[in-house]
């Protein structure tokens, strides 16, 4: 049962489905993981009942340290929804995981908070080493990156 | 016992009706209307009738399906109907499906159209608070709207081929100078590239003048056989050819998820393309690149193979360059998901464009090229 959003005020949401599940029960716990070939070994994102490379079903959710690389980055200035009002500017990064996988994030402080900036002070740019961390939005836990 | 003639088959379409109602930010009427009376349109200048329609195709974002508009307008029985998916992606393709309803003998007059209220209709994510499938891993962190995934790959391109600003700022002042000779064209106000520079960033790297306009629109267009075409009283534009493709692991708008970041949709459509038409980009005498963003014209060039890779920012300043996006195009004439791209590449045939390329033998439309798009070649003459 997917909650109601507040339509004035609220963020989005994830709808979670039966092969997203292991994925956001993994972000309440504040580990990742991401689904690895039970045959060929191959990481795939995002979630699939089967290997797109080798078609065995059944991948196996398999914790990651979530480390890895700016990939590519935005700055979010505009806000589009006024539940980002407070945010801006913000950055959104690509991150490529060491597994090769990319996924999208916040740019966050070590505690996990959405750093306000445009990135020029951090120096953000892309080959960047990053770590896990997880923010809280309104109760659901986005993984999200740190600057190493 | 005879058995019965086999129906024939490839015979040519042609698209012989276009029309556009004025395009606005408040079109005051619902899409379905606006999209009755593009329809109504341009089978008014293709010189035909309701009672000759027998398909329609559409956009699956156009709100109303072809089985409401075909009751709207009476159409007595859709002999093929269908609709493609994928935002600015499906434009190309929806006319490729109407082309190869009319080449398979499933039908002889076929109807698309695309009407949107874009602007009057407000932003589409505002409502969508709910984020299915590959949108949960998007949204959340205000990967909302179209240019924001465009931004990350825009990024990408620009550390990768060294792009400046202003080679981007080409394209939006280029475009706006076509736009200032067409009357029907939203945004006639001058463009200088300082203006371009100094325009607001949106999503870093993308400014204001680097997006699409947000528009109302309705345009129809109207294909029937190259045989029908010739009894008709208007310059047909031939289909020659089209082609479609998705690439792998995509995902629209943000396909960042596959082994090779920043190669777009385009460059699986390209090889179809050239097959399907028997062309090469040296035939091509006019061009309208799918614009909800500067960066894809440079790399359209591309990746239709007019210039190398990392080449489109020098060629299309080039004299090798063909005219580009030549009624303004989503950046400064309208912005209809590229509808109004196809009916300006069919005007360049017809030789009646704003900006008119000398002796069009052949005009190159393509879709969306972050999406699963396609691309279609009008021409002059019958194959």
């Amino acid at each position: 049962m997917t909650p109601a959003v507040d339509p004035q005020n609220g963020f989005p949401i994830p709808v979670v489905d039966q092969d997203t599940k292991p994925f956001w029960d993994g972000c309440e716990r504040g580990e990742l993981f991401i689904q690895r070939c039970r045959n060929c070994a191959k990481w795939l994102w995002q979630p699939r009942p089967i290997c797109s490379t080798c078609q065995t079903p059944g991948p196996i959710w398999t914790k990651v340290t979530g480390d890895g690389v700016i990939a590519s980055w935005t700055v979010l200035r505009p806000p589009t929804l006024p539940a980002f009002a407070s945010m801006v500017p913000f950055i959104v990064l690509l991150v490529t995981l060491d597994e090769g996988v990319r996924l999208l994030g916040y740019l966050v402080d070590d505690a996990g908070r959405v750093c306000q900036t445009d990135g020029s002070a951090e120096g953000v740019t892309t080959g960047r080493r990053v770590r896990l961390r997880f923010h809280d939005q309104a109760g659901t836990p986005l993984p999200c990156w740190t600057l190493v | 016992m005879t058995r019965p003639a086999r129906v024939a088959r490839h015979r040519q379409a042609a698209v012989v009706g276009i029309h556009a109602l004025p395009f606005s930010k408040n079109i005051g009427m619902t899409e379905r209307h606006a999209g009755a009376l593009a329809i109504l349109g341009a089978l008014a200048d293709a010189g035909l009738t309701v009672k000759d329609v027998d398909a329609m195709y559409r956009f699956v974002w156009e709100n109303t399906t072809e089985m409401e508009m075909a009751r709207i307008l009476g159409v007595e029985n859709l002999r093929a109907f269908g609709e493609v998916d994928y935002g600015g992606g499906a434009g190309a393709p929806t006319i490729a499906h109407a082309a190869l309803a009319i080449e398979n003998s499933l039908a002889d007059v076929v109807v698309t159209w695309r009407a949107r209220n874009r602007s009057s209709g407000g932003r589409p994510w505002v409502s969508q608070l709910h984020a299915v499938g590959q949108d949960q891993f998007e949204r959340p962190y205000h990967i909302v709207r179209p240019v924001d995934g465009m931004a990350l790959h825009t990024r990408f391109w620009i550390e990768k081929y060294g792009w400046k600003p202003e080679d981007l700022g080409r394209v939006a002042v280029k475009q706006r100078e076509h736009a200032r000779r067409n009357p029907a064209a939203l945004m006639q106000k001058p463009m200088t590239m300082d203006d371009y520079l100094s325009s607001r960033l949106i999503a870093d790297p993308l400014r204001l003048f680097d997006c699409c306009l947000e528009t109302d629109a309705a345009i129809g267009m109207v294909l029937t056989t190259a045989e029908r075409a010739a009894d008709l009283n208007i310059t047909p534009a031939y289909v020659t050819g089209f082609g479609m493709g998705s690439g792998p692991q995509m995902t629209a708008m943000t396909f960042y998820y596959g082994a090779e970041l920043g190669i777009t949709p385009s460059r699986y459509v390209a090889p179809e393309l050239w097959k399907n038409t028997a062309l090469t980009p040296k035939d091509i005498d006019v061009v309208q690149f799918y614009d909800a963003f500067t960066p894809q014209i440079p790399l359209g060039f591309e990746e239709y193979g007019f210039c190398a890779e990392g080449e489109g920012p020098a060629f299309l300043q080039s004299s090798a360059s063909p005219l580009y996006n030549t009624s303004g195009g989503g950046l400064s004439e309208a912005y209809v998901h590229g509808f109004n791209l196809l009916v300006e590449g069919v005007r360049q045939v017809r030789g009646t464009s704003t900006t008119q390329a000398p002796n069009v033998r052949h005009s190159l439309v393509t879709s969306g090229n972050v999406v699963p798009t396609g691309a279609i070649v009008f021409s002059k003459e019958p194959w």
